[in-house]
């Protein structure tokens, strides 16, 4: 007989206006099990996480939620935590301004009369940390520490309020290497504390490795539920896609390689705020027809290096930076631009987007000028073009009017990349080209980044996921605390000793 | 003529019936309440009125969009119409070298505020209220806290002539049918070549709803307008400020990259977009505007004088936001400005007319204010 499960749910459907974001959901998490959760964007897992959290409160959806076998119905975020739900989103939520314990304590600080208890909320923080293992002072400011040690943050914050269903959404979406390690044996270590877990990730090699049973969404219906063991990677995707996707990545081709578009030599840089030097002797060189990968783990600068080279981050200290023979000396994006480059960058929120203004616009403003001959934009020629460009990308939301913030992480993608490739791009620079983005849409930026290899661009792409980095490049750097490691050609490429390279060995 | 932005935005224009509503409401109440409310003269003056609050609101609806805010603009007002009437008068220049200085002058003090907030990255909140309390003392100064008359004797120029010259009957109805004719000649054409491109395009018969409801606007302010003195010259200024913004913000890339500005800056910076340059070009247009302002509130005021503008900068914000602007940038249109600026040009006449006190007069416009914020506030949590 199995258990009386900790959370289950009866045919969940939850419409907005006509469309329906799940279909009859039938779901259950057992005590002390963790169950992943995986479908591509948009085929109705947050809905479904906002209908346990209380974000879709009880008479916005049909059917029943039932935590311990009783009938649930939440009003809100706080009576879904009474019951026992704690999510940890994949937005953080730590205030920067604030130390760790600050954080940690918000919203229930230890008092003393009417003031706040200073050592007390230490020591609460205190204990919160070392439950969870986190290595990491109480009085940190969290503005100096690392998304990955954010992350870990709210992690050990969703803990302490001791839930009986914890919620990982894209736990490690932002993390590298050890960090992803240190979260997923802390996933582990939460059947012997009989927490029950749910976990949302892209990442099925993590799935498998964490999850006891995976439950496959797609388009809102809940299309299987199996033991991890008994599910292969190649079919959880099949499930996800509703096809087979036999190879992710597109066949290596003869690469072409032309002249050196870019290159970097022994480049130092700061940051100008708190005068962090996160390049320290960086060197590489890209050619027309190449894709570059760049690896390492979290910090070693890889961000920096095309964040710096692009023009919006940090002063350079030493060293220069070469666009096609001539000495740049990068301040200004829209010189960058000028210049032949682009940059996808990894924080699309902050850098990429404008959320509230339309895919259309979002596209069209690094090469409006193009379209605006005598300085009055030509409305009919700029949505030819941006059309074009939305198809030539397989951009598949409903319509190039709708706010850029409204996408899938998928679509937002393309958006970003089709508005540097309007600008007739040289040199394409890709930082975690496929953060957020679902497997379909993976392999379609994947293509792309073929194709523009193909039309003879220098192409440079940033990714945590080294078998990604080896799916696409035709060569690799590893990066290490700021530094190029050794060069890898496609021969050579062996995740081991691009491991070792990473870790500076 | 439409343009994408009303493609694209058809639900929020749904949402702008909003204001017609209560547009409606405040001139039934007043009409009800006196009399005299509907009568050209008053609708006269309301339109010179009008002219003078919704362009400064044009102007701060640029400010606004890119996610800035101008409090500087009421003593503005103040400081240029004063530079003008004391150079008119005690220095006896010709009106038009008096306009052009003190024009001149606006448009460099405000490039130096926008200069000021993208260089030393200092928030406008702050340059512009330092620049509110130091136009007004160099305003006084100016005048010397006395009354200058803008005209030099019995003799009308230019300056005076701002608000109490009218266009003739026969001219405005001409000028009326040029503009109803390249109204309906630019959509025409507009909408063929968009067919022809394939692109999604208004039914004949929208267009033809929308010059008409345009025409007969235009005819009716017309109408009433000649039953008094002809359409006010100050409207006439007011036409073309807005019709310039409009086209501006539409139709140049210098407009998308105000809206991408105030709708996230870091990333319309890493995007290519000259954003230091952006910002101060829109300050400097402010300026200007600021400037003709200045000129029509003081003429309309026959002398500048020491309240001359006072407190103008928040009845602009007002009309902005009541008219959809969003006080965080990225949303926002003239045709909206316009609006809120008729309704707070409204509720000022009928309160005038009715002899409100002015203690209640300054709660109404700041009740007015905090609702209107508070709209501003539901709309963006709805959308």
């Amino acid at each position: 007989m199995t258990p009386v499960p900790v959370l289950s749910t009866e045919k969940i459907t939850k419409t907005f206006g006509s469309v329906a974001a799940i279909k009859e959901v039938s779901f259950d998490v057992r005590p002390g099990e963790v169950h992943a959760l995986c479908g591509e964007n948009g085929a109705g897992k947050s809905t479904l996480m906002k209908v346990f959290s209380g974000q879709h409160p009880f008479g916005t959806y049909e059917g029943v939620v039932r935590v311990g076998g009783k009938t649930a119905r939440f009003r809100d975020v706080r009576d879904s935590e009474e019951h026992g739900i704690a999510v940890v989103h994949q937005e953080l939520s730590l205030i920067d301004s604030l130390t760790v314990a600050e954080n940690i304590a918000l919203g229930k600080f230890p008092r003393r009369g009417w003031r706040i208890d200073w050592p007390a909320t230490s020591a609460l923080a205190e204990q919160t940390l070392s439950r969870s293992r986190v290595p990491i002072s109480p009085e940190a400011k969290v503005s100096d520490l690392g998304v990955g040690q954010q992350q870990l943050i709210e992690f050990a914050r969703a803990l302490a309020k001791n839930p009986r269903i914890l919620i990982l959404d894209e736990p490690t979406a932002a993390l590298t290497g050890e960090e992803i390690h240190a979260l997923l044996e802390e996933v582990r270590s939460l059947r012997t504390r009989k927490v029950a877990c749910i976990y949302i990730s892209h990442k099925l090699d993590e799935v498998k490795k964490v999850a006891d049973r995976i439950t496959v969404l797609r388009d809102g219906s809940s299309v299987t539920t199996r033991a991890a063991d008994s599910l292969p990677i190649a079919e959880i995707i099949k499930h996800m896609v509703g096809r087979e996707i036999k190879d992710i990545y597109p066949a290596r081709g003869e690469s072409k390689q032309g002249d050196r578009l870019l290159e970097v030599r022994d480049l130092h840089a700061e940051s100008p705020f708190d005068h962090h030097v996160a390049l320290k002797g960086v060197s590489l060189s890209v050619h027309a027809g190449e894709v570059l990968g760049i690896g390492g783990l979290m910090g070693a600068g890889r961000s920096e290096l095309l964040m710096h080279i692009y023009g919006i981050w940090g002063v350079t200290r030493r060293g220069e930076v070469i666009v096609e023979g001539a000495p740049y000396f990068p301040r200004m994006p829209s010189e960058s631009i000028r210049r032949g480059m682009m940059l996808v960058t990894e924080n699309r929120k902050r850098f990429g987007l404008v959320p509230r203004e339309s895919v259309h616009r979002n596209l069209s403003l690094s090469s409006i000028h193009a379209v605006a001959p005598h300085g009055k934009i030509d409305h009919v020629a700029e949505r030819t073009r941006n059309g074009e460009m939305l198809e030539k990308l397989q951009f598949r939301a409903l319509s190039a009017d709708s706010q850029a913030r409204q996408l899938s992480g998928g679509n937002q993608q393309k958006v970003v990349l089709g508005r540097g490739l309007l600008t007739d791009p040289r040199i394409v620079l890709l930082d975690e080209p496929t953060r957020g983005v679902d497997v379909g849409a993976r392999r379609e930026i994947y293509e792309e980044i073929k194709r523009l290899a193909n039309e003879g661009k220098a192409v440079v792409v940033v990714s945590s996921d080294l078998s990604e980095l080896i799916g696409v490049s035709d060569r690799i750097v590893m990066m290490n605390e700021g530094t190029t490691m050794r060069s890898f050609n496609a021969a050579e490429f062996n995740q081991d000793q691009l491991m070792a390279a990473a870790l500076g060995k | 003529m439409p343009n994408d932005a009303d493609y694209e935005n058809r639900r929020v224009s749904l949402q702008s019936l909003a204001m017609p509503l209560i547009l409606a409401g405040v001139w039934t109440f007043f009409a009800f309440a006196n009399q005299q409310f509907l009568s050209p003269r008053n609708l006269s003056m309301l339109m010179i009125e009008l002219s003078v609050t919704a362009t400064l609101a044009i102007g701060m609806l640029l400010i606004i969009v890119c996610g800035h805010i101008d409090l500087s603009a009421g003593s503005g007002v103040g400081l240029l119409g004063g530079i003008a009437a004391v150079l008119l008068f005690h220095g006896h220049w010709p009106s038009l070298a008096a306009l052009g200085l003190a024009m001149c002058a606006g448009i460099a003090l405000w490039s130096l505020m926008g200069l000021a907030i993208v260089r030393l990255k200092i928030q406008a909140f702050i340059i512009t209220l330092g620049g509110l309390l130091i136009f007004k003392g160099l305003f006084w100064l100016v005048i010397r806290s006395s009354t200058v008359p803008v005209m030099g004797g019995e003799q009308a120029n230019l300056y005076s002539l701002l608000t109490t010259w009218y266009v003739p009957e026969r001219i405005a109805f001409v000028g009326l049918a040029v503009v109803t004719a390249a109204i309906t000649w630019v959509s025409l054409r507009d909408r063929a070549v968009r067919n022809e491109a394939g692109l999604p395009v208004d039914s004949m018969e929208l267009i033809a709803l929308k010059t008409l409801v345009t025409f007969q606007t235009l005819l009716l302010a017309v109408l009433i307008c000649n039953l008094y003195r002809g359409l006010p010259l100050s409207f006439l200024i007011l036409c073309i400020v807005g019709l310039v913004v409009d086209l501006v913000v539409r139709h140049t890339p210098f407009g998308r990259y105000l809206y991408a500005i105030g709708g996230n800056e870091e990333a319309a910076l890493a995007c290519g977009v000259p954003v230091s340059r952006t910002v101060i070009t829109a300050f400097s247009i402010m300026g200007a505007v600021v400037a003709l302002t200045g000129f029509m509130q003081t003429a309309y005021a026959g002398a500048s004088t020491t309240s001359v503008g006072d407190l103008m900068e928040l009845d602009a914000i007002a009309a902005c936001v009541i008219g959809g602007a969003s006080l965080k940038g990225g949303r926002g249109s003239v045709l909206g400005a316009l609006m809120g600026g008729l309704i707070m040009a409204s509720l000022l006449n009928g309160m005038t007319l009715l002899a409100v006190a002015p203690e209640i007069k300054l709660i109404v416009r700041g009740a007015v204010l905090v609702v209107a914020v508070l709209l501003d506030v539901r709309f963006r949590q709805e959308s």
